[in-house]
């Protein structure tokens, strides 16, 4: 709640105080020069002028430190002052008059109540003074002098009060305007293509930052200006202004059209672009938008893709003859690629010692440390060897000397590794392996005669450690990039499923065989308003990192607008928004999202390209979740997203699923979804069990050819205890005010019962998600029936703050009001808010589940 | 307002009668007592809330509501709530003593007698 905006800073209060209290000293000093009255008391005046000189310019010195209440003393001293020089003056002169500037500065400056204090003080005073002189008429001198300023007073208190509240309407509807304005900025900012908005005449509207890089136009230049002069070639305007009308008289309440068209930039050069143009009626105005993407820079890109692939495959086809003509082509194999460094490394000690007909080869690693470790070797055998430092024996020799050596007839301590003492080993030689200038490992070979190495052997070995070198590089690359998108993709996975009353809920997610990369298989549970809770399968098209940080916008965004009460379709429209404006054009995603709703008995879904889920219904052989389709996100700009529906009995399970589990190579994918189903209808209904015996059935044991996710839920009848975990955001009150009604329902609370309770509830909610510090933090609510006594705990992970203003002791007293017993317990790690009631309920006690 | 309440607004020539349905908390206060004030011209004299449609109000939804008292107040305008007796909005507005800022009605007729133009 916001106060009244003060209109005055209180240095331009004290600032006109100093003014005041100036003019009032001149005006009197000025009367005194004059020829006057003799029955005035001259030296008393001078006095009084002089002090309000000397309190002008104390005020006017100390103007910065100033504080409200020293405005106030200092006024009543003004006060003072004038009721002395009123009695100094005597009754025949006018300086009754000089109350006014009094009033009218309390009346100006202050609260309508501290400026009557003002003026109930000038009153009495003036008051005194009368009686003290006991002129004629006192009464109507009294009225006068005090009337007036009241008066006019008033009517400023009132102008300005009026002034004070437009202001803070004009302050707050600025504040949202400016909010709603950044937020449609930031979205049409952010998107990579052009985005203008025309009115019906044509005339540019909004032009984004995209649209300023597109056509050289800034927004300032380009606002205000028709789009046909401005960018449209003169040949196509008349083309442009048909089309535009013919959209604006569509039926069509949102008609969108598509167009291969052609603009100049504002250096004049010309382009060829796709325009999508859609009308949108704003506020009654129908408006045209437009996404403009420039396709001489995708065509561009296309050429230069090409000319890298054909340089790559040219430049690929020369190393292969070279190598060829070196026998080195073994070592050049696109399989190494998708590789663990060890099996790598194995098989390149294999190969090279093939290559050189050496008796042994191995590969040394250098450590962080200057350490050489054993990476692989081929050839001897025995136990891993210790650690070889830089500069020690020959291995270490060669990566202190980074240059490819070779030795005649080592010494037994000279050997890489000691097994290779039995093979009578007399020729070494040995190469760096070197990545950017570092040593990475040495590559060494070893043969027992008659074998000697020579010099074209060590030409050639060096070769083979540029390559190797080269691939342990990229392998090392890729299992950190791996490793990296692994994390990313596992910390998007929920960590715990909430244990929601009523419904029991299971998850698995099981990574693809280590060859292949990270997919985009995720998967989600969101308790959402009204007591259900939505269950979202999805697949985000591509692998790695790129496609785990899409999970991540995906999942975050779809939480958000499932929170805010959104309708499965609703939620989808704006994910596709999202992925439509903000990735690029190859980002394609399917979801699934299934709302079940306890409460109402019922399963709504929407599937945008993904799997249907599958339903088993007791007695009912397992049936897929058909209907509700659409294409999948990223695809169209505007695709129709139609919900379906199925009631939902006690009992009921629910499957989801990623594609990983039910193809393979080969196969139809009914055949596998006919599998699936198979599987389902002869597996226990607990979620858990069912998980395992699925992937117990359909996943192979070395792990799938891609990932899978699945995802199971039973209605399950209600216990007596229930915990969720929500998120700590004020989107997430009203799904946790569903979940306890539905749970207080069943334990026959009475109405009034439940609305107390879940009010309760709901202000320590509030605590939480104001003490939850970092956003996304969850809050945790834990509830149990016992005798007859309700018992819940909800707890944040933020730090307790005492309640501040009057808003948040009022949710504590409203707690107090509403339970039996109320505690708090904060501690460092986060506070837990209890509270119990015993009910009555509605028909007695009800003990039991069901 | 998000979806979980809604305001629907409706001048009675000089009181304005907004009314709010669905559950009020800390998510859509805020955005629910500027829908309110905006809705109210500064020549109105009073302001109606009507909460009998209301199914839930928290502490931040009666902190929302002083706000528009004081708000109104600085305009010299009166408010108005109605909040049905045994309504679980009643008993919130009941505990925290709001009828020390404003006046609790019954029902809306009771709210609009005795207001100028409301009644008729």
């Amino acid at each position: 709640v916001r106060a009244l905006p003060e209109l005055f800073d209180v240095r331009v209060k004290a600032r006109a105080l100093a003014y005041l209290f100036g003019a009032g000293a001149g005006l009197g000093m000025l009367t005194l020069l004059l020829p006057h009255d003799p029955a005035v008391d001259d030296r008393g005046l001078w006095i009084l002028a002089a002090v309000a000189v000397a309190i002008a310019g104390l005020i006017y010195l100390r103007v910065d430190r100033a504080r409200e209440w020293q405005l106030h003393v200092v006024l009543a001293g003004g006060t003072t002052i004038l009721h002395f020089a009123n009695y100094f003056a005597g009754t025949s002169t006018l300086y009754p008059l000089l109350y006014t500037w009094s009033a009218l500065y309390a009346f100006y400056f202050f609260e309508l109540q501290l400026a009557l204090v003002h003026m109930a003080y000038i009153g009495a005073g003036y008051a005194v003074v009368l009686a003290i002189q006991d002129p004629t008429s006192p009464a109507i001198r009294w009225l006068l002098a005090i009337g007036t300023p009241v008066i006019a007073g008033l009517l400023i208190s009132r102008m300005l009060g009026l002034v004070r509240g437009e202001r803070l309407e004009a302050e707050e509807n600025a504040r949202a305007l400016a909010q709603n304005e950044a937020r449609t900025r930031l979205v049409l900012d952010s998107a990579p293509d052009a985005f203008i908005t025309l009115d019906p005449e044509g005339i540019i509207r909004s032009w984004n930052i995209a649209a300023e890089r597109v056509f050289g136009w800034s927004a300032a230049e380009a606002i205000g200006a028709p789009m046909r002069t401005l960018v449209v070639p003169p040949e196509f305007r008349e083309r442009h202004d048909e089309r535009r009308i013919a959209l604006l008289e569509s039926a069509d309440p949102v008609a969108t059209a598509q167009f291969d068209v052609e603009f100049v930039r504002r250096d004049g050069s010309r382009f060829p672009a796709e325009a999508t143009v859609s009308t949108v009626d704003v506020r009654g105005e129908m408006l045209l938008t437009g996404f403009v993407r420039d396709m001489t820079d995708r065509e561009r890109r296309a050429e230069e893709r090409e000319a890298l692939v054909r340089e790559q495959a040219a430049r690929a086809e020369a190393e292969r003859v070279a190598e060829l003509v070196s026998g080195m082509q073994l070592l050049v194999d696109a399989a190494l690629w998708h590789r663990t460094l060890d099996d790598i490394l194995s098989d390149l000690v294999t190969r090279v010692r093939t290559v050189l007909d050496a008796d042994a080869s191995a590969i040394y690693l250098a450590e962080e440390d200057e350490q050489l470790r054993l990476g692989a070797a081929s050839g001897g055998g025995g136990e891993e060897p210790e650690p070889i430092a830089f500069g020690e024996g020959f291995v270490g020799r060669v990566a202190r000397a980074r240059q490819p050596m070779r030795l005649e007839d080592p010494a037994v301590d000279e050997l890489p590794y000691p097994a290779l003492e039995e093979l009578a080993i007399d020729s070494l030689i040995g190469v760096p392996l070197l990545a950017e200038g570092d040593v990475t490992g040495v590559l060494v070979v070893c043969a027992a005669a008659p074998r000697h190495f020579t010099a074209q052997d060590m030409d050639v070995l060096r070769l083979a450690a540029d390559r190797v070198a080269l691939a342990i590089d990229h392998a090392r690359v890729y299992e950190r990039e791996h490793r990296i998108a692994e994390t990313l993709q596992r910390s998007l996975l929920p960590a715990r499923l909430p244990q929601l009353p009523g419904l029991a809920v299971a998850a698995r997610y099981r990574p693809a065989a280590a060859e292949a990369e990270v997919g985009g298989d995720w998967y989600d549970v969101i308790a959402v308003p009204g007591g259900g809770v939505g269950l979202v399968m999805g697949d985000v098209a591509g692998k790695g990192l790129a496609a785990a940080s899409m999970v991540g916008r995906l999942r975050s965004a779809l939480r958000a607008y499932a929170l805010e009460g959104h309708a499965p379709a609703r939620v989808l429209e704006q994910l596709n928004r999202l992925i439509w404006m903000e990735a690029d054009e190859s980002q394609m995603a399917t979801l699934i999202y299934v709302v079940v709703d306890p409460g109402e008995g019922e399963i709504r879904w929407v599937n945008a390209g993904h799997l249907p889920a599958l339903l088993l219904r007791d007695g009912e052989a397992p049936g897929f979740l058909e209907g509700g389709t659409s294409v999948p996100l990223g695809v169209l700009p505007f695709p129709e997203f139609e919900e379906a529906a199925v009631p939902m009995d006690p009992g009921a399970v629910v499957v989801l699923y990623t594609d990983g589990l039910v193809e393979r190579s080969g196969e139809n994918i009914d055949l596998g979804m006919g599998r699936l189903a198979g599987v389902v209808r002869d597996a226990p209904v607990d979620p858990e069990q069912l998980c395992d015996r699925v992937l117990g059935e359909l996943v192979p044991r070395a792990g799938a050819a891609d990932d899978v996710a699945l995802l199971t839920l039973r209605s399950v009848p209600m216990g007596d205890r229930f915990r969720a975990e929500l998120p700590a955001q004020p989107e997430a009150l009203s799904s946790m005010r569903g979940l306890l009604r539905r749970w207080l329902r069943h334990l026959r609370a009475s109405d009034q019962e439940i609305a107390e309770i879940v009010t309760a509830c709901g202000e320590a909610a509030t605590n939480a998600i104001e003490h939850a510090g970092t956003a996304g933090a969850p809050f945790e609510i834990r509830a149990g029936f016992e005798g007859r006594e309700i018992r819940i705990a909800i707890r944040d992970f933020g730090a307790w703050r005492t309640p501040r203003g009057g808003d948040q002791g009022r949710g504590l007293s409203l707690m107090r009001a509403l339970m039996d017993t109320v505690s708090v317990e904060p501690t460092p790690e986060g506070t837990t808010v209890r509270l119990a009631r015993t009910v009555q309920g509605t028909d007695g006690p009800n003990g039991g589940a069901q | 307002v998000t979806d979980l309440v809604e305001v629907e607004t409706e001048e009675r020539g000089d009181v304005v009668v907004a009314r709010v349905t669905g559950e009020l908390d800390i998510a859509g206060a805020s955005s629910t007592g500027a829908a309110i004030g905006d809705a109210v011209p500064t020549s109105a004299r009073a302001l109606v809330v009507d909460f009998s449609g209301l199914d839930f109000i928290d502490s931040s939804g009666v902190a929302m509501l002083f706000g528009l008292v004081r708000r109104l107040g600085s305009r010299r305008q009166e408010l108005r709530v109605v909040a049905p007796l045994g309504d679980p909005v009643a008993r919130v507005l009941e505990i925290v003593e709001f009828d020390r800022a404003a006046p609790v009605h019954r029902t809306l007729e009771d709210a609009l007698a005795g207001l100028p133009a409301g009644g008729g």
